[in-house]
This record gives C-alpha cells, structure tokens and sequence, in this order.
C-alpha cells in the first residue's frame, strides 16, 4: 500500500486524481452495455464454437447455449463481491492469493495467463480465415502453410496493437459491437423465417421446443462435454457485473446494464444457433466441426450474395477487437503477479511511453506465435483442440474464484438470507458444477478418445494433454519459484473481508489479517 | 504570476520541452506545473489498479528528475499526476489551471508514424485551447 501513501503526497502537491483512483469520466449505461456484450465477442465465439456443440449435442445445441450460463451466472456474483473487497483489481491471481493462499493465486494467476496465450492463436486464426473468405482468396484459406503464415503475421498485428495500447475511440467500439450483434440477429431472423416459409435448402429442419432442453440430451456425458464448450462463449461475461464502482450511476445503471447485456447475449446465442442447426441441418453443420467456417458457408444462403458479408465482417471485427479485451486483462495479471514477486521482475515493466506492460505482452504474443505454429500442425482439429483445452482451464480457475469468494467472506455468509445465497450458496453450486464438468469432461475424453477427434498424445486425448498439462506444469513452476526462495510472496498470510467492506458500508481494498478479526 | 504546463515523461524529447518551458517560466515569471498522464490504456477492469500504480511509480520516478531541475533552476515548479491519457491530460489541466502555454517535446517522427504511435503534439493541436509549444528533441 505503499504507492497509494505515494499518490496522496502527489495529490496534495496538486495533482487531480479522482476519488479512490477511479478514472475521471465514468461509465455510463450504454458503455456498460457495450463492455458487456464485447468482452464476450459473441460472433467469434459463435463461429468458433457452434459447430462443436453441434457436432456433440445435435439439435440440443440451443439448449446447451442456454444451460452453460448456468454456472457463469453463478460465478459471476463471485467476481461481484470480490470486486466490491478489492475494485478495480479483478483478476482471479489478487483474490485467490487473499482468500485461498500464495500457492493456490500462483496457479490461478498462471492459468489467466496461459488461457490469454492460447486465445490469441485462436482469436488470430478465426479472424485470417474470414478475412481470406470475405476477399474471395480460397487458395491460401485451404493451405494450411498460409494460413500459418498469415496467422502468425496477424498474432504479430495484435501484439504490436497491445503494446501500443491502441484504442478505437467509444464511437467506433459501440458502433462495431452493435453491428455485430446486429448482423447475428438479422442473420438468425431471417434463417428462420426461411425455414418456416419453407425456403431453406433441403436438409433443413423445423425447430421443436426439445431443442431447448438440456434434458433432452442424449447422454449425461455428451452434455457434460457440451456444456464445457459452452463456458467458452460466455469467457469474459464477468466484466459486465464488474463495472459498478466507474459507473455514473453506480445503483442502477451498471446493474440494468448487466442485465440487459446478458438478455442480449443469450437471445443472441440461442437464436442464432438455433437458425444455425434448423436452416443448415445437422450434417452440414458437422462438416465444419474442424474449421470455423460454417457461417462464411452458410450465410449467402441465409442472406443472399449481397449482405452475407454482413456475418463474416461482424466475425473478423469481433475476433480483432476482442484482442484487447483478452490480451491485456492476461498481460496486466502477469504484471501484477511480478509486482508481488510472483513472477520475474521483468515481466512488471511499464513502457514509459505507451504506458503498457509491454514485456509481458510481447511475451504473450511470442508465446502465442510458437503455440499456434505446433499445435495447427500437428493437431489433425486445431480449432476443437484448442477451444477444449481453453475451457477446461477457464472451467478451472473459475471454479478457484467461486471457492476464493465463498473463503474470503465466510464470517459474512451468516448474517443475511442474501450473504448467503450469492456470496456463499451461489458461488459455491458455480464452482461445483465448474469442477465436475472439469473432472468428468477429462474422464469422458480419457475413456472415449477415438470417437470424438481420434487425435491423441501418449495415448491421451489432446485437449486433455494440454489443458491439464498446462496446468501441472503451472503446479510444477509455482514449485519450483518457491523452492528458489520470493518469501514476500510465498509468505503472504490468508487474509478475510472486512465487515464494513462486505456490508458495503465502506469501499475497498480492505482486507484484515486472518487472525485479527 | 501564471502557469506553464509542461508534459514530461522522461524521455529525450521531453527533457529538451523541459529546458524551453524553465526557459519560458523565467521570462513570465511563470510557475511550472510538470505533467504526467497517468491512465494506463484499456479500460475493462481486470488488475487495473496494479497497472496504474506501475504507470504511477513509473511517472513519480520521471517527474522528480524534472521538478529537481526546474528548483535546480530556481523556477517555482509542482508535479501533477492526472488520471488521464496523456493528451487529455494536459488540456484538461491547462483549462483548469488557466495555463498560459502547454509545452510538449516531439519525439521527431513523421506524420505516418506519429499516427500509428499516436502523437500527443498532433492530438493537442486538435483538442488544446491553450496555446502550445511543441519542441523538437535535440539530437
């Protein structure tokens, strides 16, 4: 706390920071809605995913979309009160070091930054496909050699862009985001008055009420592994909740905005994935479970040659913008965690022009190059691949968080019917059903390998490999940089909220030494 | 007596901005207000408070250099860290403080690099109402 003492002396020397740190113009409603909506990058997401689910689940997609909100939901009344004990500081690293422990913060922290490194590639990927479909460039979109080259030139882009700190100004961000989901909505509106008109080509579909019931699901199992592809889609969905102390109108227009960016969010995804599955058909679908080409496929069918550009400029713009919102929150929790002495101090250096934690970026973006550059080699799904792999270690250090934030307030949970169903109840049911997805999905790969991507190192399915060797070798290095001494992190002691904080009688950062209260 | 704003992040340019605005100061008997916008990029919530305290520390470190030169030069002088991004920064501080010049460096790039960069002399001619001062590094 020593730099906020520092910051006092400089505003009394005259400086004009406002309240509590918090940057000067606030955000209002629809900026709430817009951060939202964009830190979830619907589009992308949809042309990653949506063949996946599909491929597993069949016309329950629409379902699953609707189902693994479930445990967001939850999880996200985690980040909220997490947020009021420790503003602005949202990250999984600070609070599961607070409540849980240094060991357990160092692993959470680790898998924020690798989930960062992996995206990118994929992120950078989506956004090279489309671009290459929307010019008409099918050679180098079917050759695997330029595409890696271009991909790797686009992670390149994007770090350059991060480093920079480059912004799009509001305008252009609110303009974009509301484009895209604009796009989506039309598109899915009128795949699906096609339907009903009977217009779609043969193959298509009448959409049932079934489709919308998690229950009607083949196999437990099967859903399980959709349901975990559905966390993906909602990746980022906290920042909406997270926004209350910058907003004008911190009572009201943050939470209306929470509300209504989910609303939006999940009409955006249940629609479109049902107009999805009932103009194309199961099989034309399942084609693209190994590339993320379904809508550059299918929307001149939905909307004519002349507007299908439409979807995949919305794709390419929501996979390009959303580097920002990936890359930085991953680069900024490596900062952090080299401030605490975490991580090496070299990775919590500030550029002293652009202002950005240029070290850890270009770190990212290398890191993310050598990723991609292996793995679309090597593997025979890169896409399914890495997107399972991306959602066991959300599904992971998400479940970390619901935990942290029930520990953290556990001698509130008791002292209001409220306390006790989002702090404690909900989080708690979140982390659950995050951990047994995590824990069953592993199983339901190790058992079943062959019949879902017949793709497997040492015998293991490849996603199992990653994401949970990503995760050991997180173990092994937190290890390891304890062994080699950093007690003033290692030795941090647990701490709890304080009573005032978490009664909201008075702002945060507060947190009190375990055995003080 | 007035105010002389003058955006300073340590860099070459900078210190050269710095030598024209104590130069400035003592020819209006002005004071001198050294600048430093500290709003690191990116606005979604994720560990930003460990980020602007990093941008901080970074800018306490540059601006004691200058606020030492300027005492060094006998021009009454104070820091103000804003929590701004940096061009922004100085017009809303020269506004307040009804500056009568803002004094940046130029980093000496040409008009391309200066928009992918991001310039401040270029955003400040746009924005600023107060008069500005832009001076080229000295090489």
């Amino acid at each position: 706390m020593e730099a906020h003492a520092k910051t006092a002396h400089y505003a009394d020397a005259g400086s004009e920071p406002g309240e509590k740190g918090l940057k000067k113009d606030a955000i209002g409603f629809l900026d709430g809605l817009i951060i939202g909506i964009a830190s979830t990058a619907p589009a992308y997401s949809l042309a990653a995913v949506l063949a996946i689910v599909v491929v597993l689940v069949g016309v329950q997609a629409p379902a699953v979309m609707l189902a693994s909100f479930v445990p967001m939901f939850l999880i996200a009344s985690a980040f909220f009160y997490l947020n009021r004990a420790d503003p602005d500081c949202g990250t999984n690293f600070s609070w599961i070091t607070r409540a849980i422990g240094p060991s357990a913060g160092w692993v959470g922290g680790w898998a924020v930054c690798t989930t960062g490194i992996i995206v990118v590639g994929s992120l950078a990927q989506v956004a090279v496909y489309y671009s290459f479909d929307l010019l008409g460039l099918d050679y180098l979109r079917d050759s695997r050699l330029w595409e890696t080259v271009f991909t790797i030139g686009v992670i390149g882009l994007m770090t350059l862009i991060c480093v920079l700190g480059t912004e799009l100004s509001a305008m252009v961000q609110r303009v974009m985001i509301l484009a895209q989901v604009g796009a989506l909505l039309l598109f899915a509106a009128v795949a699906l008055i096609k339907v009903a008109g009977g217009d779609a080509p043969a193959g298509s579909i009448d959409p049932e009420l079934s489709w919308f019931s998690p229950f009607a699901v083949d196999s437990a199992s099967i859903l399980v592994l959709g349901l975990l592809s559905g966390v993906f889609i909602y990746w980022g969905w906290e920042s909406a909740v997270n926004l209350n102390e910058e907003t004008e109108d911190s009572t009201t227009a943050p939470g209306l905005a929470a509300v209504v960016s989910t609303v939006v969010l999940l009409v955006t995804y249940v629609a479109t994935t049902t107009a999805v599955v009932a103009f194309a058909g199961l099989d034309r679908v399942a084609e693209y479970e190994d590339d993320p080409g379904l809508f550059g496929a299918i929307a001149p069918d939905v909307l004519g040659n002349g507007l299908d550009w439409l979807v995949v400029l919305a794709i390419i713009t929501s996979a390009l913008s959303s580097t920002q919102t990936t890359i930085l929150p991953g680069s900024r929790t490596a900062l952090s965690m080299a401030r605490q002495g975490a991580f090496p101090a070299m990775l919590g250096r500030v550029h002293p022009r652009f202002l950005t934690p240029h070290v850890s970026t270009i770190v990212t973006g290398a890191l993310s190059a050598v990723w991609f550059a292996i793995l679309f080699n090597v593997s025979e799904n890169f896409l399914f691949d890495s997107l399972t792999a991306l959602s066991l270690m959300i599904a992971f250090y998400y479940a970390l968080t619901g935990i942290a934030c029930t520990i953290y307030y556990r001698r509130e949970l008791t002292k209001s019917v409220k306390n006790f169903l989002f702090i404690g109840l909900g989080p708690t049911v979140g982390a659950g059903i995050l951990a047994y997805l995590f824990v069953k999905a592993i199983d339901e790969y190790r058992q079943t390998d062959q019949s879902y991507t017949g793709n497997e190192l040492f015998g293991i399915a490849i996603p199992v490999v990653l994401g949970v060797g990503l995760l050991i070798l997180g173990v092994v290095l937190m290890l390891t940089w304890r062994a080699t001494g950093h007690e003033s992190f290692f030795g941090r002691k647990r701490e709890v909220v304080d009573p005032d904080v978490a009664a909201g009688r008075k702002a945060g950062v507060a947190a009190v030494p375990e055995e003080a209260v | 007596m007035g105010t002389i704003v003058l955006g300073y992040d340590g860099s070459t340019g900078a210190d050269a901005a710095l030598e024209e605005a104590l130069l400035l100061a003592k020819q209006f008997d002005d004071r001198l207000v050294v600048c430093f916008g500290v709003a690191p990029p990116g606005n979604v919530g994720e560990e930003y408070k460990e980020h602007m305290q990093a941008v901080e520390e970074l800018a306490q470190g540059a601006t004691a250099k200058a606020l030492e030169r300027a005492r060094s030069e006998g021009v009454d002088a104070e820091v103000a860290l804003v929590r701004e991004r940096a061009a922004p920064a100085l017009v809303d501080l020269a506004a307040e403080r009804d500056a009568r010049f803002i004094v940046v460096g130029s980093h000496g790039e040409g008009p391309i690099r200066g928009a992918l960069l991001g310039s401040v002399p270029h955003k400040l001619m746009q924005l600023s109402r107060t008069p500005v001062v832009v001076v080229p590094a000295r090489d």
